[in-house]
């Protein structure tokens, strides 16, 4: 058996090697022509799409056949959908690295197409592109921006919310006789800001251009006609008028290096574009020229138009019968196979093919490489991800399968899991599936994306098997499958729903509401009902219920998911569609709805509020809502009114007879308090409680006036002298006070004592202590500890000493002795030494 | 990932939060733009997690530099004043109020086309006005809302409905619990109190819900769930669900990470329904009496600046010393906040304490500064000189600290010592010792007379109902009377509040209702709810909280883990007597084991719940964490909890200090004058 060299289709550029290998053969008829196709491939060797490009002559064709379409074909060039295309001019293409296919049209629609099976959402790019017009659109990989006619940039940096954003305006820094000849952008993940940077070429020049300014980059190159960022974003290539191409840093500081591809700029490339992160490749119709990092050049020639594809670790060229994958061999790799490589892995490779010709070198190889045995191993094992050949492959991983045998310790960890992901890349790489994924590729794409890409090829099996195999979880994989049988079964709805559920239940994480929301877009409801039934999350099911009109029961899951959210959702769309008698029958016996309709209508809908109390009969609740109208309300006569119909709402029921009683005062008192505003101008009262109105008569002088309140209220004799005391203090009438001390019998049958220490207190509170120590000597009844106390609190230490002096306590005036200063303290000293006179 | 800790690490909570805004806000704004947040839409807890508009403030928690934001700031009272702002951020809860005034503002920022100079503004609906020299033409604001803690489908309908959502970039900052302490975990919802009793509107719940499962999910499945109360049933049966549907949808989980954990222990969940009373009463310990008297809000006092001393503190230098003439400056501009923690060293030794015992521990502390600065004379050589000196920092910052607390401990006597303060305090203590409740009547006659505040007549009255079951009709209607020619009609609706919430009910209504009610006269007895004898300085049980009242709340909790010393209790025997006194019950009962007659007379469903998992995934974890003796209680308020039953658990905690290890969580902190005044109609 023979096998290619590992070393087949390595070219030597500068001290690199750079190998091509052919991934597929015969993509298409040979008599189908590229050259009238616009061909984008997405990124991680995925699917291409095809569209005629407008600007291209078109053989004459019958209509039958020129109708437009978008064809999405997998790497290997098998036909996986065709969109057909009635939307008007595309002017942009494009994939996401989740391989969504986007397509701008010129009135600034953008549909993204987000399986590749032609389901897709669609947004509108806005900001005056709808009448100026879409001219092109550059893509990465979770967004992209497009120019305008009138040299406007809008951004999208997101698919799942699109907010397209209007970028700096660079029109003011191009002169008035220039145009854009060419620009691309820096994607925002290798940016300062972290949002999109666009460079424009215009002039000689190149602007950068972000979301708030744009910067003149001053070049006196150009003009240039492609402009190109690397994968990595540290560097940009830019081709001249005159066919000369430069790579610079992407900061514009340093220039790396020139090459001229000595066209003089009859012909220039039609397309420049990096491979990997070193070298360049420009492309005219049938033929590619690679330079290296120096400026060396690699020129390749095929027989048909050639399309590029860029990748983070190299490029795809396509053409009509074949597709290739150019890149830079591998480090590793290059130290294995190189000609004359004495590199240990290289070694140790031979040293398997000796093992398998059972020759003794085997031994003296190992022997050989003994002391780098496990960087050797470690090589191989790298080498075997970069290669495409299995042969090469397994002969890599036995000769790293052998080096670890004989390694007394050594974790077989990496082995194995290259192992596995080697069988998982040859399986989709086989033509059927058509994904040409490379193992860096694979390392950054994740092996959860490359399932999603597995089961959007509708390649479920193989989806579920590569997931199991690498301990992934499975339900995205199920729920697919069961939606697109849901969409394309053409079995009776019983015999899906079946089949769907044996499948599925017991497995973890199935959403049937997923599925169910298929079936019932497909306008299948009845089997979307016998799905929804199997969902395991009450919440999950509201929406689907509210769309299928299945209102109550959208309702009472809602509940039970206990997300008062999702109820008051529901609430909402119900307010909305029902009759508000139907509505209300249908809350009423909810008490969970019913609070929450309450309690947001409180604060912004009363009316329904009283609607809702009125046909519960809720009269007293409906009665409130009216109170707190009449509360927030400024007019007086409508506060009134108000009143009067809240307490006409309750004077039925016995029960609050006190309420509505109050209501009725409650107007009476504003009525009253409307009077006094009148004569007495210089005071509001409206608002006032009762008690507040009686203590502002007094303390403004109006007796007569209180006692009528006093009266007309029934406020009970006790509360009002309170009052009264309370505003004489507050009016600092402290005569009067004094005046009312001395009527030994206190008029509310109070002891006189309560009735001296409230003075004191009050007088004390109101900070007059002079009027406050009046009242301590009446209080003749208490012991004289707390008139001392209250002494000291009238901060007068002198008669507190003399009150402890009476009552012949030293302790206490020892006490006194410590807190005195001054005369105080002289005097207490004084009463001290007479208590004991030693 | 499981981590390898005995406890629950708070301060991750906390980190992750703070990165995930800072994500978030990155994501928003493009390079080198200013970050405008809307100041008075705002929840006061978020004006928490991004510092005030204070010049300075801003960089503490988001060093904007490195992550291409250049400013960021508060726009105050939707004012967009300031043109160069092209970013503004809502950070806002996801309210329904919330989203209706995002819709208001942003359109009226449209209609804003002219400049206009004019202070005008229009008070009745604030919300709604932009100051409209925003607008310059060709200037283009973003919008960002960030709904906190999800986006919801009500906001976003409701902003569809309105015509705004595709104008405005949306997003959720998924901030849940908010470490106010190492031990203390909230929500923070301050309206929880209100929506759970009052309106029915559970949506609290199903966030405490939602932070408790990511704690599970960190940490594994409570092995028990035991609560008491019917919205802690809710919980329960919502965490339970959760579980159940996390079980069914997440397949890609490692298999231990939904089984029983190994680091913590039960999960205890407490219904403030269950016990109203608690938070009724004066709290009597010093972060108790600060909230009672000045307020905390997350954790933070607003004082007269006068309190702190020289601006030095923060280093956030206040305009108002310099620009306006001190009488001009108002009192609102003097007022500071200030952070109230367990940063502050000489805090965390008084916060649980007596209030009584307070100005006895600052005269130590001052007496010892006093000594320790005076060590700078015996300082001799060059050497201790410069070991003094690198003290002086630390001691400069207590210094600071005993002057804040000697400050505030003064402020609160003020307060205590008034005669309508101690006028309410012994009414109080009356009713919750079990007096004739008819002998306090005149007493709180006086008080209305005398215009106490409402919320502490209302607080003694619904203390009386609660004891009593009910005031008699007559007394109530007379107190009704009292109370709406006091404090006005419109009282009427906060009376009627008040009987929803069945805090101030008459004795006919109760007897004819079915529902069950905590029957404290009952409770007293078998709970000790009374303790007689409190020794404040060295507290012996956690009545000392209330000087001699026992949270009903927490001696639950103690009954799930303290039974020994409960069952001693209940049999009348004095708890501080050792063991050994023959006790009947078996004290490794777990769950309520041992009080199920004592919970009858508690309010609300009893239930106690295990959560099991897979065999081998419980067995591998207890492999890899190895079994550990100690294990993490967590406590979780439904409805708020006050800071006397935190002090009182931390006394717990410290008795259990070698077998658990509390963390107390809620859903905010409460205390009376906040659940009356969540009966109030709001001004």
């Amino acid at each position: 058996m023979s096998h290619n060299s590992a070393t087949t289709g390595w070219e030597r550029v500068e001290d690199k090697y750079y190998r091509t290998i052919q991934l597929y053969s015969a993509l298409w008829d040979p008599d189908f022509d590229l050259s009238d196709y616009i061909v984008v491939g997405a990124p991680y060797g995925g699917a291409l799409a095809l569209y005629k490009d407008e600007t291209r002559i078109q053989a004459y064709r019958n209509s039958q056949q020129s109708k437009s379409s978008i064809d999405i074909y997998s790497a290997a060039g098998r036909l996986i959908r065709r969109i057909s295309w009635d939307k008007g001019s595309i002017k942009g293409l494009g994939w996401s690295e989740d391989e969504k296919l986007l397509v701008v049209t010129e009135d600034g629609v953008v549909r993204c197409y987000y399986d590749l099976q032609g389901d897709f959402t669609q947004f509108s790019l806005g900001n005056g592109a709808e009448e100026v017009g879409v001219k092109e659109c550059r893509f990465y990989p979770t967004g992209f921006v497009a120019l305008l006619r009138n040299n406007r940039f809008i951004s999208v940096s997101r698919y799942d919310e699109p907010r397209p954003r209007l970028l700096a305006d660079p029109v003011p820094f191009i002169p008035a006789t220039e145009i854009i000849h060419s620009w691309t952008i820096l994607p925002p993940s290798y940016t300062l800001s972290r949002h999109v940077e666009v460079f424009v070429s215009t002039g000689t020049t190149i602007l950068i251009v972000d979301a708030t300014e744009v910067l003149d980059q001053m070049l006196q190159n150009g003009p240039f006609v492609h402009i190109s960022v690397s994968p990595n974003g540290k560097y940009v290539t830019l081709c001249s008028v005159e066919g000369k191409v430069w790579v610079i840093r992407s900061d514009f500081q340093e220039k790396l290096s020139e090459y001229d591809t000595g066209t003089g700029g009859e012909e220039l490339p039609r397309a420049v574009e990096w491979c990997g992160n070193d070298s360049v490749v420009l492309a005219w119709d049938e033929e590619v020229h690679m330079i290296g990092p120096r400026g060396s050049v690699l020129k390749h020639y095929y027989d048909n138009f050639v399309h590029l594809a860029p990748e983070i670790d190299g490029i795809r060229i396509i053409t009509t019968e074949k597709c290739e994958f150019l890149q830079k061999v591998p480090d590793g790799t290059e130290d294995i196979f190189k000609i004359g490589a004495t590199a240990p892995a290289s070694i140790l490779l031979d040293a398997v093919d000796q093992l398998e010709r059972k020759s003794p070198k085997a031994d003296d190889n190992i022997q050989l490489i003994r002391a780098q045995l496990p960087e050797a191993v470690d090589a191989c094992i790298k080498a075997a991800g970069h290669e495409f050949s299995a042969h090469w492959q397994k002969q890599l991983l036995k000769a790293a399968s052998f080096g670890k045998s004989v390694l007394e310790l050594y974790s077989s960890d990496e082995f194995v899991e290259m192992c596995e992901t080697l069988r998982v890349l040859n399986a989709v790489r086989f033509y059927e599936v058509g994904l040409t994924i490379t193992y860096d590729q694979f390392i950054q794409l994740t092996p959860e994306k490359l399932i999603q890409r597995l089961v959007n090829r509708q390649q479920h099996l193989l989806a579920l098997r590569v997931s199991e195999y690498l301990r992934l979880p499975t339900d995205r994989i199920y729920i697919h499958w069961a939606c697109m049988k849901v969409r394309m079964s053409a079995d009776d709805e019983d015999a899906i729903c079946r089949m769907v559920v044996a499948k599925l239940t017991g497995k973890r994480g199935i959403s049937f509401e997923e599925i169910a929301r298929t079936a019932y877009d497909e306008g299948r409801g009845r089997l979307a009902t016998q799905l929804l039934n199997y969902e395991p999350r009450a919440g999950r099911q509201v929406p689907l219920l509210l769309n299928m009109e299945e209102d109550e029961i959208a309702l009472d899951k809602a509940i039970e998911s206990g997300d008062t959210d999702l109820v008051f959702f529901v609430l909402l769309h119900l307010k909305k569609k029902l009759p508000l008698a139907n509505f209300f029958r249908m809350i009423n016996n909810r008490p969970v709805a019913s609070s929450l309709i309450e309690s947001s209508a409180r604060e912004t809908d009363p009316e329904l509020l009283k609607d809702f109390y009125y046909q519960d009969d809720r009269r007293a609740d409906g009665a409130h809502v009216i109170l707190r109208d009449s509360l927030a309300q400024k007019d007086l006569s409508l506060k009134m009114e108000k009143l009067k119909l809240a307490s006409k709402l309750l004077a039925d029921a016995k029960e609050h007879a006190l309420e509505a009683k109050a209501l009725d005062e409650s107007a009476k008192l504003l009525h009253m308090q409307e009077i006094f505003e009148k004569d007495l101008q210089q005071e509001r009262f409206v608002g006032d409680s009762i008690n507040e109105t009686i203590f502002k008569l007094i303390r403004m002088g109006y007796s007569s006036r209180a006692n009528k309140v006093k009266s007309e209220f029934k406020v009970p004799e006790k509360r009002f002298w309170w009052l009264k005391l309370r505003a004489l203090v507050a009016k600092r009438d402290w005569g009067e006070i004094e005046e009312w001390g001395k009527t030994k019998k206190s008029p509310i049958g109070w002891e006189v004592l309560t009735l001296l220490l409230a003075f004191f207190n009050e007088c004390l509170a109101a900070g007059n202590t002079k009027a406050a120590s009046i009242f301590i000597p009446k209080c003749t009844n208490l012991p004289p500890a707390d008139r001392m106390d209250m002494w000291v609190r009238c901060g007068n230490m002198v008669k507190a000493g003399e009150e402890a002096f009476r009552a012949k306590d030293a302790n206490a005036l020892e006490l006194l002795r410590s807190k005195a200063a001054g005369a105080a303290a002289l005097e207490i000293d004084r009463l001290l030494k007479q208590l004991r006179p030693k | 990932m499981a981590p390898h800790s005995t406890t629950i690490d708070t301060a991750h909570i906390k980190a992750t939060a703070q990165k995930e805004l800072l994500d978030l806000l990155v994501a928003v704004s493009p390079a080198s733009s200013t970050l405008a947040f809307m100041w008075n839409l705002a929840d006061r807890l978020f004006r928490y997690v991004v510092p005030p508009p204070t010049p300075g403030a801003a960089e503490l928690l988001i060093a904007g530099q490195d992550h291409g934001i250049d400013k960021i700031f508060w726009v105050e009272e939707n004012v967009v004043a300031d043109v160069t702002q092209k970013n503004v951020v809502f950070l806002v809860r996801c309210t329904v109020r919330n989203a209706l005034a995002i819709a208001a503002i942003y359109r009226s920022s449209l209609d804003a086309t002219t400049y206009v100079t004019g202070e005008e503004r229009s008070t009745d609906k604030p919300t709604a006005h932009v100051k409209s020299n925003a607008k310059i033409p060709g200037q283009q604001f973003e919008y960002n809302v960030l709904f906190v803690p999800r986006r919801t489908l009500v906001c976003e309908k409701i902003l569809e409905d309105e015509g705004v959502l595709g104008d405005l970039t949306i997003g959720e900052f998924p901030l849940h619990f908010i470490p106010l302490e190492p031990d203390l975990l909230s929500l923070e919802l301050e309206d929880a109190f209100e929506e759970l009793y009052l309106r029915k509107d559970h949506t609290s719940i199903f966030y405490s819900a939602r932070a408790l499962m990511n704690i599970q999910r960190r940490y594994g499945l409570f092995p028990r769930i035991i609560g008491k109360g019917d919205c802690a049933r809710r919980l329960a049966d919502a965490l339970i669900r959760m579980r159940g549907e996390e079980d069914a949808s997440d397949s890609s989980s490692s298999p231990f990470a939904l089984a029983p954990s190994s680091v913590l222990g039960e999960l205890i969940v407490v219904d403030r329904e269950s016990d109203f009373m608690t938070p009724l009463l004066t709290q009597l310990t010093y972060e108790g009496l600060i909230d009672e008297t000045i307020g905390i809000h997350n954790s933070k006092i607003e004082v007269d600046s006068s309190l702190v001393g020289g601006p030095q503190q923060s280093g956030v230098a206040t305009a108002s010393s310099s620009s306006a003439s001190p009488a001009a400056a108002s009192s609102q501009q003097k007022k500071r906040p200030i952070p109230l923690n367990s940063e502050d060293k000489l805090f965390e030794n008084l916060r649980d304490t007596n209030f009584a015992i307070v100005g006895n521990l600052l005269n130590k502390v001052a007496r010892r500064l006093n000594d320790d600065y005076e060590g700078r004379h015996q300082a001799k050589t060059v050497s201790e000189i410069r070991e003094f000196v690198g003290k002086l920092g630390s001691l400069q910052q207590e210094h600071q600290s005993l002057r804040l607390h000697t400050g505030l401990a003064e402020e609160i006597m003020k307060h205590t010592r008034s005669d309508i303060f101690n006028r309410i305090l012994e009414v109080q203590q009356n009713l919750a010792a079990g007096v004739d409740p008819s002998s306090q009547h005149d007493a709180i006659e006086e008080l209305i007379a005398r215009n106490a505040p409402l919320e502490s007549v209302l607080r003694l009255l619904c203390i009386e109902s609660l004891v009593g079951q009910g005031l008699k009709p007559k007394d109530l209607d007379n107190f009704k009377r009292e109370i709406l020619q006091g404090y006005g009609y419109q009282h009427v609706l906060t009376l009627a509040a008040l009987e929803k919430l069945q805090l101030l009910q008459s004795r006919t209504s109760i007897t004819s209702s079915t529902s069950t009610r905590t029957n404290y006269a009952t409770l007293r007895k078998s709970l000790k709810l009374i303790v007689d004898e409190v020794n404040e300085q060295n507290p012996d049980d956690i009545a000392y909280v209330y000087s001699g009242y026992a949270p009903l709340s927490v001696r639950l909790v103690q009954c799930v883990i303290q039974k020994p010393l409960m069952t001693r209790g209940r049999r009348g025997e004095d708890p501080s007597t050792p063991a050994g006194a023959g006790a009947t019950v078996n004290w490794a009962a777990t769950g309520w084991r041992g009080f199920e007659d004592v919970l009858k007379s508690v309010k609300g469903k009893t239930f106690d719940e295990l959560q099991r998992g897979e065999e081998k995934a419980v067995r591998a974890r207890n492999l890899l964490n190895g079994a550990n003796e100690k294990r993490v209680t967590v406590v979780f308020f439904v409805g708020g909890c006050t800071f006397t039953e935190i002090a009182a658990l931390r006394f717990v905690g410290r008795r259990e200090e070698g077998k658990r290890e509390i963390v107390i969580c809620t859903t905010g902190i409460i205390n009376g004058d906040r659940m009356m005044k969540a009966a109030m109609e709001k001004q």
